[in-house]
């Protein structure tokens, strides 16, 4: 830009020279740089299109005059158009750091006195080595630049990112073939190099200026880690060709060949992680676009015979970086570890394919064999967000073969036989039942209730009542007067009830009884039908050999029977003869055997 | 009036077995055609009237199975063989139901006295062997009742000892009674029906996950938390806790 410049006003003193005839006086101070390290030198030229005199410097204060002032003078002849230049040069050396104006020199040109703009320059810390503009190490690394472009500073975690190495050089320098001095090392990284097959130089700008640059390489990056990472720079070793001051004989500038060490610069990315909302339980680290699927090559086998199911996942994303889901089986299949195949290719845009998990399965019983459902997660990074694909659930029928559990069927074929058989083969999954007896749910527990209690226990009374109920007919079998008064009783409660019951009513007491007596005697000596008249009851008694008293007493009652019917006769003596009835009743019973 | 009420209950119960059975029939026909869903649906009606039978579960537990269903089909098989345990069909489909498990649980087997207490102890019901025990006290009182009334010194001596021996066997008998009762207070066996489920160290989300169980897993339960937690025991002798709503008690 700077020689732009000096060119125009070059042209423009040149123009207004010719034009109007060397009237403009060109006065000017002009520095080599305005920025200079404490430890670099500074060349300041005042120059003049006309010759003066009475040259006075300024006073350069802060700076140490190293060299000059030295004179030049140029003229010269182009086209029949005079041009003329005078410079007072001077080398300086600044005192110290900061910002200083070198105020302004005067010269009296045809008398006038013409003065010069005031300057200011910067001086800045010590830099490593003063650039000397003629050097062409200087000049080398001025014009050959290595940059490193990262596609995306702040990426995801395990969001592919690329960097491309560009190598920048400006149109008047020239490159010989780089060596490669230090290969970054990506820690945190996983990382794959595209190495270029040919190398374009492209036409660009760079830092405003007019460049060429080539690619030397591509890579590709999966960060694993979050926070800041580095990239460590790249360092190459280029053989660089600087143009020099010299001529050749045809007037081409000669070109030094330089060897120079170019470094990307370090660069820092900020790696963000995954969102943790909404992150699935099974997310196992995919980040991309995938597509998931679970399949088998057979839906229907026979057992002992192979099964090949298939995990896999395939488009686009940090294909080689997690792991695949697990498939869950049922126990009583068999399994082998399973095969990964990876079928991933990678470029810019980073690694695309598909990958998968082949199990071997190989059943050994008959049944129906569900693949459970199988859920893959990953994260989009279109939509920033987790999405999870879910297989269908699978099922594997196996049709032939032995029942886990059950007793294996006797399958031995009587060869001799050549009716075949009807075996019922009990490996068969058992059909429906047709007849079934409900019964209610509600059940209630006999053990532990009441009645069981009552079952258990009850009985044990038994023992003491059985005992206790013979040690009473023990005792009232020893008791003799007892036992004849009670058997009186009772032999006169079966027969007499009748005739007690209507006692004190004479004509019916007297009746029963006589029907009472005349019963006891039949039930007694089991006669069904006679007449019953007296004499022979005393018969009967004396062929039973009963006491005379007692049958005498018999008769008695009898013969009072009947007298009652016609005699009046009072309470008493009918309770008399009840009392007496019940007497010969139980002394009959005893005499009749 | 009482007569009446008798035989109006009578006839509806009859009527209303009847109905049941003609819903069971109803899904036969269904599973027989291979329309399990609809059967299942039949046969859930005929467990809603409050009647079960063996069968009944055994079919249930076919057409869950027919629809690859894991869980389900394991539970009412377990149903099924807990009313008819020496039914080989049963047996037979469980183990094709089993099949599809995806757990396996080793179990530690029993030995010596100890299995043939256990196989002894669980060859009747609490029931059965209450029953048992109410004979055997009957045998004993009438045994030694006859023994005290009787003379004869042969038959005194053989009904002494019989009345013995039958107050033996009452007390056996009784006590295998207790055994097997609490037997069953100790078995609640459960199915898990969640697909899958982590089993935790601790009743409650953040602890440890001890291990994973899978669908169709039949645990035992030990106790509760809370309801929302019921720790479980495996066979292998493995316990945890399991959310409560992942499992369903037999």
């Amino acid at each position: 830009m700077k020689s732009i410049k000096y060119i125009i006003i070059f042209i423009i003193a040149l123009t207004t020279s010719s034009v109007f005839a060397q009237e403009e006086v060109v006065f000017e101070a002009k520095v080599s740089k305005k920025k200079l390290g404490i430890n670099e030198r500074l060349r300041i030229d005042f120059v003049m299109n006309k010759d003066g005199d009475n040259f006075s410097p300024p006073s350069f204060e802060n700076f140490t005059i190293v060299g000059g002032p030295s004179q030049a003078i140029n003229n010269s002849w182009i086209n029949g158009v005079k041009s003329f230049s005078k410079t007072y040069s001077y080398f300086l050396a600044p005192k110290k750091r900061g910002k200083f104006s070198i105020s302004q020199s005067t010269i009296e040109i045809e008398g006038e006195t013409y003065k010069t703009l005031p300057v200011v320059i910067q001086v800045t810390a010590a830099v490593d080595k003063p650039k000397d503009p003629n050097d062409p190490n200087y000049i080398a690394s001025q014009n050959v630049h290595l940059v490193a472009e990262v596609s995306n500073a702040n990426p995801y975690l395990n969001e592919a990112i690329t960097v491309v190495y560009k190598l920048y050089i400006s149109p008047n320098t020239g490159i010989d073939p780089w060596r490669v001095l230090d290969n970054p090392r990506y820690n945190n990284f996983w990382s794959l190099n595209i190495d270029m097959k040919e190398y374009k130089l492209i036409n660009t700008t760079f830092k405003g200026e007019d460049y060429r640059y080539v690619i030397l390489r591509k890579t590709v990056l999966y960060p694993q880690k979050t926070g800041k990472l580095v990239i460590e720079p790249l360092t190459l070793d280029v053989k660089v060709q600087v143009p020099t001051n010299r001529r050749n004989f045809f007037g081409e500038r000669q070109m030094s060949i330089v060897n120079r060490t170019v470094a990307a610069g370090n660069r820092t990315i900020q790696v963000k992680p995954l969102p943790e909302e909404g992150k699935p339980l099974d997310f196992t680290g995919a980040v991309g676009d995938f597509n998931f699927k679970v399949t088998t090559n057979k839906s229907e086998l026979k057992a002992t015979e192979a099964l090949e199911a298939k995990i896999g996942v395939s488009g686009k994303g940090n294909l080689k970086l997690f792991k695949l889901p697990k498939l869950t089986l049922p126990s009583s299949l068999e399994v082998y570890e399973p095969e990964h195949n990876e079928k991933v290719s990678t470029n810019l845009s980073g690694m695309q394919g598909n990958i998968s998990d082949s199990y071997t399965i190989v059943p050994s019983f008959q049944g129906n064999y569900p693949i459970p459902s199988v859920s893959f997660s990953y994260f989009d990074l279109k939509t920033k967000s987790y999405k999870t694909i879910v297989s269908k659930e699978l099922i594997v029928n196996v049709t032939d073969g032995p029942v886990n559990g059950a007793l294996t069927a006797n399958k031995d074929e009587d060869k001799g036989n050549n009716k075949h058989s009807v075996e019922m083969s009990s490996s068969q999954f058992a059909a429906f039942k047709t007849r079934t007896n409900l019964v209610t749910i509600e059940t209630r527990d006999f053990f532990k209730s009441k009645m069981f209690w009552s079952f258990l226990l009850l009985p044990f009374l038994a023992i003491p009542i059985a005992i206790f109920v013979r040690r009473k007919k023990d005792q009232r079998d020893g008791d003799v007067v007892g036992n004849r008064i009670r058997k009186a009783n009772k032999l006169a409660r079966k027969y007499l009830g009748e005739a007690k019951k209507a006692l004190g009513q004479k004509e019916s007491f007297y009746n029963a009884l006589e029907r009472a007596l005349h019963n006891y005697l039949k039930s007694k000596l089991s006669i069904v039908t006679i007449e019953f008249s007296k004499e022979k009851i005393q018969e009967l008694l004396k062929e039973k050999a009963v006491n005379i008293a007692t049958a005498v007493a018999f008769n008695e009652l009898l013969e009072s029977c009947e007298l009652a019917r016609y005699t009046p006769l009072s309470d008493v003596e009918m309770q008399q003869d009840y009392d007496k009835a019940a007497r010969v009743i139980s002394a009959l019973d005893k005499q009749i055997r | 009036m009482k007569k009446t009420i008798y035989i109006l209950i009578l006839l509806i119960s009859s009527l209303s077995t009847a109905q049941n059975t003609a819903l069971f029939d109803e899904g036969n026909a269904s599973y027989n055609e291979g329309d399990f869903q609809e059967a299942i649906t039949r046969y859930e009606d005929v467990l809603n009237t409050g009647v079960h039978s063996s069968e009944l579960y055994f079919n249930l537990a076919n057409a869950y199975y027919k629809l690859n269903r894991v869980a389900p089909s394991i539970y009412y098989y377990e149903k099924a063989q807990q009313l008819a345990p020496n039914d080989k069909d049963i047996q037979n489909n469980l183990s094709f139901a089993n099949n599809m498990t995806i757990d396996a649980i080793e179990s530690i087997p029993e030995i010596g006295f100890s299995k043939l207490f256990k196989s002894v102890t669980n060859k009747f019901s609490f029931d059965i062997w209450a029953v048992l025990a109410v004979v055997s006290v009957l045998l004993f009182v009438s045994f030694f009742l006859s023994y005290y009334f009787s003379y004869s010194t042969n038959k005194k001596r053989f009904l002494f000892l019989s009345s013995i021996t039958s107050l033996c066997l009452m007390v056996l008998t009784l006590a295998f009674a207790f055994q097997k009762f609490s037997y069953d207070q100790k078995d609640n066996p459960a199915i898990v029906f969640a697909q899958e489920s982590d089993i935790k160290v601790e009743p409650n989300l953040r602890s440890e996950t001890a291990f994973e169980l899978h669908e169709g897993t039949k645990v035992q339960i030990i106790e509760n938390y809370k309801n929302n937690w019921t720790k479980i025991k495996l066979t292998d002798g493995k316990t945890g806790w399991i959310a409560t709503q992942d499992i369903k008690a037999l």
